[in-house]
């Protein structure tokens, strides 16, 4: 696998992981909980910024992997 | 009355009053009762068997004697939580009978408690050394609480310093396929999104034997129909599983990069990451 396509993996894992974060946030019933989770959905959306901006520029690098 | 009429009708009356009057002992499990409890509630039972059946015995006195036991017990209840000299008095007070490790023979005689009723006590606590116990009281009721040597007591987290989120209770929401509101405003949700979790499922409403709810609003539910499969709600482990294995790759990709930028980028959110498990780990076992 290309490193593009392995990093596009961690990618999706962590988009996934964001929406069950913010599952578990809406439904939430002990509210110190509220904050902790909150936070941890905008980390992620964060990271994975970084990490399509850094697929962004392997795509460029590398164009015969471009896409999915 | 004809006889077997008349049986019926005493017959009823005692039910109902044994039962009233049962309600106004003190609430305690059958094994829990002191002797004198016991005791009264067999005389009880029999007072209200032997009149349901015994015609000889005149009606009224069914009726009177339950009274005029269930009146005393009541107020044998309520005065022992007015008067503590009272409750020492009528309950009897816990006896110590293991102190600082040792057996005090001289509690046990006066009990006349033997050495093999103690062992045989302790074994029901699952102790089978008496040099393991600290401190063992004889109840009232004639069991025995045990409190272990502090090395011989279970782990528990905190020994290990381990930081455990609270754990909150879940609610019973459906059951017997009726849907019960007061738990679901418990937890401040409603029928609609009942009805829209039950739709992700595809199950509907009458199809639930039993549906509950735990502290992370994650419905669970069991069909009338067992051969229906259910999916397991999002397992709150394979998420954290999810994040460490990403973490774990983003340290990856920083190793394997030559490129300066993108090796620190890779790194930072590593870090952030890790900071980020450890916060919710605790929340999410």
């Amino acid at each position: 696998m290309t490193v593009g396509a392995k990093v596009k993996g961690t990618v999706a894992s962590l988009k996934g992981v964001e929406a069950s974060l913010h599952q578990f946030y809406l439904h939430a019933e002990v509210d110190e909980l509220k904050p902790i989770l909150l936070e941890g959905v905008q980390a992620i959306r964060n990271i994975v910024g970084d990490l399509e901006s850094r697929v962004a520029q392997l795509e460029a690098e590398e164009p015969q992997y471009k896409g999915f | 009355m004809v006889g077997w009429v008349e049986i019926i009708f005493r017959s009823m009356i005692a039910i109902v009053l044994l039962w009233a009057i049962s309600k106004l002992f003190v609430r305690k499990s059958f094994a829990q009762l002191t002797l004198f409890e016991g005791m009264s509630t067999v005389a009880l039972a029999v007072i209200a068997a032997l009149s349901s059946v015994q015609l000889s015995i005149p009606f009224m006195y069914l009726i009177v004697s339950l009274l005029t036991w269930g009146i005393i017990m009541f107020f044998a209840g309520w005065f022992a939580i007015k008067s503590k000299r009272f409750r020492n008095v009528y309950y009897g007070k816990g006896i110590p009978i293991i102190k600082d490790g040792k057996l005090l023979e001289e509690a046990m005689k006066k009990q006349r408690y033997s050495t093999d009723e103690l062992l045989s006590q302790l074994r029901k606590k699952d102790v089978f050394q008496a040099a393991d116990v600290e401190f063992a009281i004889l109840e009232p009721a004639g069991d025995i609480s045990v409190l272990l040597k502090r090395q011989h007591q279970s782990l528990v987290a905190k020994d290990l310093g381990l930081q455990e989120a609270t754990i909150k209770e879940p609610q019973t929401v459906v059951m017997d396929g009726k849907v019960l509101d007061e738990p679901l405003a418990v937890i401040g949700l409603n029928r609609g999104w009942l009805e829209v979790e039950l739709d992700k499922i595809g199950v509907a409403i009458e199809n639930v034997f039993l549906g509950q709810v735990d502290q992370f609003g994650q419905l669970t539910v069991d069909l009338f129909d067992d051969e229906i499969q259910v999916p397991e709600p999002v397992n709150k482990q394979l998420v954290l599983m999810a994040m460490k294995k990403a973490q774990a790759d983003l340290e990856t990709y920083a190793l394997e990069t030559e490129h300066i930028e993108a090796k620190e980028s890779y790194m930072a959110n590593a870090m952030k990451l890790q900071k980020l498990i450890a916060k919710l780990e605790p929340h999410l076992q």
